[in-house]
């Protein structure tokens, strides 16, 4: 079978929608051989089922580890390890659609850029060998991973390389200070969680007793819990209870009537979206009518066929709002929307197609800064790398999630978040995060 | 207003345990059900749970997420949730069905190793894994919160409150556990299927078509799977294409605690679980399947062939 036909099978479906513009990323590259066909090895007919299983083996493997590659063998390089699999595939596959559409939004710009996505699935392993595997490629930079856990292990890998990193949903404490390689388009948490705080006691200066809920295996969760935890006592609240949850948890009843028990004003939740929209789903079932402020893991659309109507009044401090009214946010959404049956655009995707953009912006600055019309690909892959990133950390940019720029130090600074409170539509299954004034 | 009394709190841990047992319970029963006819676990039935969740989600007029392969697609009809709960048990048991005879009759067939039993069934459990997230996407589904109809979202005893889809998962689960009893001990049908337990070849001598028997055990298993994942799903969403693959291992130490084999042993076990998940104090909760299995692991240490596990013979 020729590799064209093999990529037809390859390519993710999830860029099913997405019409791949030849020379702009459309061809993938088959990660094993293809099976031959019954005819073609002449292998004796027998009632057997193992083709059968073999058969939807080669189709859910791109899942687990397709390579996409353009066919224009000039573009350069750009790796993108996110979670393709695993519980973390929530967001992972937020992601690969925010850098899908950011890949096609710039290919007209020079140089020309070349996406190369790799499954980080949910574990440090899965990641280091994905990024493993793409230096192996000589690929330009870096975009990824998905959990801020999976970076740690990761990130110091490409740094020692000497090769740009840009996060686009790790918001830990350290992620910048891995390396001077290192850098994020995420917001860390500090920023961010406090503004939901902040809104729900002016909406309501009455709170005095407040439930905190976190998931303790994710990083993410626990160092934004720590700052909601940190602000409440700020402001005189000592949270009447601490419960804590796993990311793989469904049933929340034990630690929702522990917690009712004690009759907090105010519920704290910082979670990721499935486990987060399903306990604030069971937190309103048992009967909890108080405001519920929930960080920003829960800032999805995807939560609002989870928690349905229960979704209603939530309040969430974002990093991105598909409200933005700037050009290039309006742009984004429509071609989220035309992409993806309507749907909103999540955060995990915004940030995706920024932490792309930065990088494609960086490295048209980078070329046209060359004397004599000099190409960066010309320049030594090493040179390549240095002088991108050091291009990368000077600009500033004007993204998705409003204008962009860099500490020396690779962390992003980012001048505009929100507050919205999530409003359900009629049917109870669709809504928008509704920005407070 | 007053707090909770320690007896309201003690009925609490009681009906949260009872609650989550329930499913513990439902969902080992499939297992138990295999294991006792093969004495194999069949590790892809989390995924057929799973497969059961959705498709019991599709057929009451679910439409695919955004990540799924055509966003926004639904069937053109809506069935009521009762009527897509049964359907799609049904169609869980002809996947049961194919499972069996791509990952467990060709090993039969050569009388391979029971650990190769594993591998072939963690294979296709993890191929249908990888293909409901191709079709429906990462993302998270809720079955209508109206489900229920006009049942009042929790009931309150006391001053302790369950939700009432709780309530149905357990009732449910002891209906099932009832019909399964009667079938296994009263028919001719659950004879024949206990004498294969016993002893496929001698079975087979006696007239008893051994691989039929095997065959129902798979769907029969499948439908199980595929009707708890349709009402956890309603009670408790269905948090992505992985979600089955988390009770799958507690359904594991449910069936160890209850006794390998059993029918009502699983049941049991799933309550006890569920009960000891329970008592874990809220301050802990996020540690409560590290407490649950260290109480496992005492039980067993006491009682090595679990709660109501016996010699074979006195098996299913």
């Amino acid at each position: 079978m020729a590799a064209a036909d093999v990529s037809r099978f390859c390519r993710h479906p999830l860029s099913a929608n997405l019409p791949l513009t030849p020379g702009s990323g459309s061809s993938v590259q088959p990660t094993r051989p293809p099976f031959r066909s019954r005819a073609a090895s002449g292998s004796p007919h027998r009632r057997h089922w193992l083709p059968a299983w073999l058969a939807a083996a080669a189709i859910a493997v791109p899942l687990q580890g397709c390579g996409q590659g353009s066919s224009n063998s000039s573009a350069l390089p750009i790796g993108a390890v996110i979670s393709l699999t695993g519980n973390a595939s929530v967001f992972g596959q937020d992601q690969r659609i925010g850098l899908e559409l950011a890949e096609r939004h710039f290919a007209g710009q020079t140089p020309a850029l070349q996406l190369l996505l790799e499954d980080g699935g949910n574990d440090e392993l899965t990641a280091t060998s994905a990024f493993r595997s793409l230096i192996g490629r000589s690929v330009l930079a870096l975009i990824g991973p998905s959990l801020s856990q999976q970076a740690f292990a990761a990130d110091p890998i490409a740094d020692r390389a000497g090769i740009p990193v840009v996060a686009p949903s790790n918001t830990a404490r350290g992620i910048p200070e891995i390396g001077p390689f290192v850098s994020r388009v995420s917001a860390p948490v500090s920023q961010v969680a406090p503004l939901s705080i902040n809104a729900a006691l002016r909406r309501n200066p009455a709170i005095r007793r407040v439930a905190v809920f976190f998931a303790h295996d994710d990083v993410y969760s626990t160092a934004e819990s720590e700052i909601f935890q940190k602000v409440l006592k700020q402001r005189g609240l000592n949270p009447v209870t601490v419960q804590r949850t796993n990311t793989t948890d469904q049933d929340f009843q034990n630690q929702i009537t522990a917690a009712l028990a004690l009759r907090p004003d105010l519920i704290v939740i910082s979670a990721l979206p499935n486990d987060g929209g399903n306990l604030v789903r069971q937190i309103r079932e048992l009967g909890f009518r108080g405001q519920i402020v929930a960080g920003n893991g829960l800032n999805s659309p995807n939560i609002y066929p989870i928690c349905q109507r229960h979704c209603e009044g939530l309040l969430i401090a974002q990093a991105y709002s598909p409200e933005a009214d700037t050009p290039i946010n309006r742009r984004f959404v429509e071609a989220y929307r035309k992409a993806r049956g309507g749907s909103i655009p999540p955060q995990f995707a915004a940030q995706a197609f920024t932490a792309y953009q930065v990088l494609a912006e960086a490295a048209s600055r980078l070329q046209a800064s060359l004397p004599n019309g000099r190409t960066l690909a010309s320049l030594p892959l090493k040179e390549q790398r240095r002088r991108l990133n050091a291009t990368l950390l000077a600009g500033s940019y004007d993204t998705p999630l409003g204008e962009l720029s860099f500490t020396p130090g690779g962390d992003v600074v980012q001048k505009q978040f929100y507050v919205a409170e999530v409003r359900m539509n009629s049917d109870g299954r669709s809504g928008r995060f509704a920005l407070l004034p | 207003m007053p707090p909770p009394s320690l007896l309201d709190n003690i009925l609490q841990i009681l009906l949260n345990g009872i609650a989550s047992g329930a499913v513990y319970g439902l969902f080992a029963l499939g297992y138990t059900l295999v294991f006792s006819v093969l004495g194999v676990i069949n590790f892809a039935h989390g995924a057929v749970f799973t497969l059961g969740a959705y498709l019991t989600y599709l057929l009451i007029g679910g439409a695919v997420g955004s990540n799924g392969l055509f966003p926004g697609l639904h069937l053109p009809f809506a069935l009521p949730y009762w009527i897509a709960l049964l359907l799609a048990a049904g169609l869980t048991a002809l996947v049961g069905l194919l499972v069996e005879a791509t990952a467990f009759r060709p090993l039969r067939r050569f009388e391979a190793e029971p650990l190769l039993y594993l591998i072939t069934s963690l294979g296709a459990g993890v191929i249908l894994v990888n293909l409901m997230q191709i079709v429906m996407g990462a993302e998270g589904y809720s079955l209508p919160i109206s489900a229920l109809g006009s049942l009042p979202v929790t009931v309150r005893i006391g001053e302790a409150q369950v939700r009432t889809v709780q309530l149905v998962l357990l009732a449910v689960a002891a209906l099932v556990l009832l019909l399964l009893t009667v079938w296994l001990e009263l028919t001719r049908g659950g004879k024949a299927l206990r004498a294969v337990a016993e002893d496929a070849t001698t079975a087979r001598l006696l007239g008893i078509d051994s691989a039929a028997m095997i065959r129902l055990s798979f769907a029969i298993s499948g439908f199980l799977a595929g009707l708890s994942g349709g009402l956890v799903g309603l009670s408790l969403s269905i948090t992505g294409p992985y979600f089955g693959i988390n009770y799958g291992l507690k359904a594991l130490g449910v069936l160890v605690l209850g006794g390998l084999g059993s029918v009502p042993g699983a049941v049991l076990g799933g309550l006890i679980i569920g009960i000891a998940e329970a008592m874990v104090p809220g301050d802990w909760s996020g540690y409560r399947d590290a407490i649950a299995y260290a109480f496992l692991f005492a039980v067993l240490l006491l009682r090595p062939r679990g709660l109501l596990g016996g010699p074979q013979e006195t098996k299913v």
